[in-house]
């Protein structure tokens, strides 16, 4: 599926450079065009234009991971205060250990 | 986080389906429906939680508009997924939705008899909103869309990674079995949690990281003898024959009748049953 969009922590940026991703992570700094979110790890973010985050708060961005391992956004949502990130962690544990319903060919 | 409100609204629906994956009780399991039966039971229906990738692989059965996803029949589904784009139409309205395994169409027809105040109550849904949706597989032409019943606003996100654990749990159900008990290791956790309904098996089974699922059984009721009997079959080491109730009554120095009337009592809810002869039992268990 061309258009899928797996979901990853930051363990995972290696592996996924020049993709697209999926990624739920805590906004931990914002300065100006870059901000830093926590997912299982630091991650820095280049922002769009149209990305509006807000410190502390979860955010779901969807971006373009890059060589140096940034992530370019595409869109981001807000997630608000009250998710539970051991639960987002184990959805990427399982969407890519059973990877034959998430992403990919089989 | 309480996953458990998320959790209600499907119980009913595992149930039927638990009990026919998991027990060959009933012959409810879709591969052995003859595929040309004409008679749509709506007996058979489910509700199963999937990710839109499963809905776009989802295998084309022979009569029109069934579809298998392992190996399994659906008939209801539900997903989770973020909205990319919404087309008013005159009939339906029309929604791109992505849950980042792939994208599919979800048409929702517009019930032309609704009051103003129905439509004034429906949710009002913009692009990017995460919503919720129930729905049937159609095909039109080659192309792949759900007609769905609902389609709500997710209002917690956590739903979000509820519904994509879920859509694993019965994945994993049907391609690999239901999964075993956890190991309860005290005898009077086995007592609690044993095999004595599949359903609450599998609960007690997929609860493991949510403690609120695990622990609370609700046995069907049963008399003292019935227990004890259940219970030194349960712990006694035997063949597959299981136990003569002649056994029984000396392991457990109890008279013979009541140790018959104890075991038609667990005949009769199912959680024994009889081997070689009408008075030879054995646990009634799934795996």
């Amino acid at each position: 599926m061309s258009d899928a969009t797996p979901r990853i922590l930051a363990t995972h940026l290696e592996n996924f450079k020049h993709q697209n991703v999926r990624i739920l992570g805590k906004v931990t700094q914002l300065r100006g065009e870059h901000a830093q979110i926590d997912a299982g790890g630091l991650i820095t973010i280049l922002l769009g234009r149209d990305s509006h985050l807000t410190l502390n708060h979860a955010v779901e961005i969807i971006g373009k991971v890059q060589q140096d391992l940034t992530v370019r956004v595409l869109a981001s949502t807000d997630f608000g205060t009250g998710i539970d990130f051991g639960a987002a962690a184990a959805v990427v544990d399982a969407t890519h250990r059973y990877k034959e319903i998430f992403y990919g060919d089989e | 986080m309480n996953y458990n409100s998320y959790d209600n609204q499907y119980s009913t629906s595992y149930g039927a389906q638990g009990g026919a994956g998991g027990g060959g009780f009933f012959p409810g399991d879709g591969s052995q429906n003859s595929p040309g039966s004409a008679n749509r039971s709506y007996s058979k229906d489910t509700l199963r939680p999937v990710t839109i990738k499963q809905v776009l692989e989802a295998q084309p059965m022979h009569q029109d508009g069934d579809f298998k996803i392992d190996g399994t029949e659906i008939t209801q589904v539900t997903f989770v997924g973020q909205i990319r784009n919404i087309s008013n139409q005159t009939t339906n309205i029309t929604y791109k939705l992505d849950d980042g395994t792939g994208a599919i169409e979800v048409k929702q027809w517009i019930d032309s008899d609704a009051s103003e105040a129905q439509i004034a109550a429906r949710p009002k849904l913009a692009e990017n909103d995460y919503v919720r949706v129930w729905g049937k597989l159609r095909i039109y032409g080659s192309k792949r869309h759900v007609g769905a019943q609902i389609v709500r606003p997710v209002a917690d996100f956590n739903e979000i990674s509820y519904h994509l654990l879920e859509a694993t749990v019965i994945h994993l159900h049907f391609t690999r079995g239901p999964p075993e008990l956890p190991n309860a290791g005290a005898a009077a956790g086995a007592a609690a949690n044993g095999a004595y309904g599949q359903q609450q098996q599998q609960q007690a089974g997929y609860g493991g990281g949510m403690q609120d699922m695990g622990g609370n059984t609700a046995l069907p009721s049963m008399s003292a003898a019935a227990k004890k009997v259940y219970n030194v079959l349960k712990t006694t080491p035997q063949s597959n024959e299981g136990l003569h109730q002649q056994v029984i009554a000396a392991k457990l120095n109890m008279d013979m009748g009541e140790v018959a009337r104890a075991g038609d009592e667990l005949l009769s809810i199912g959680v024994i049953y009889t081997t070689v002869d009408d008075v030879t039992w054995a646990i009634l268990e799934v795996d």
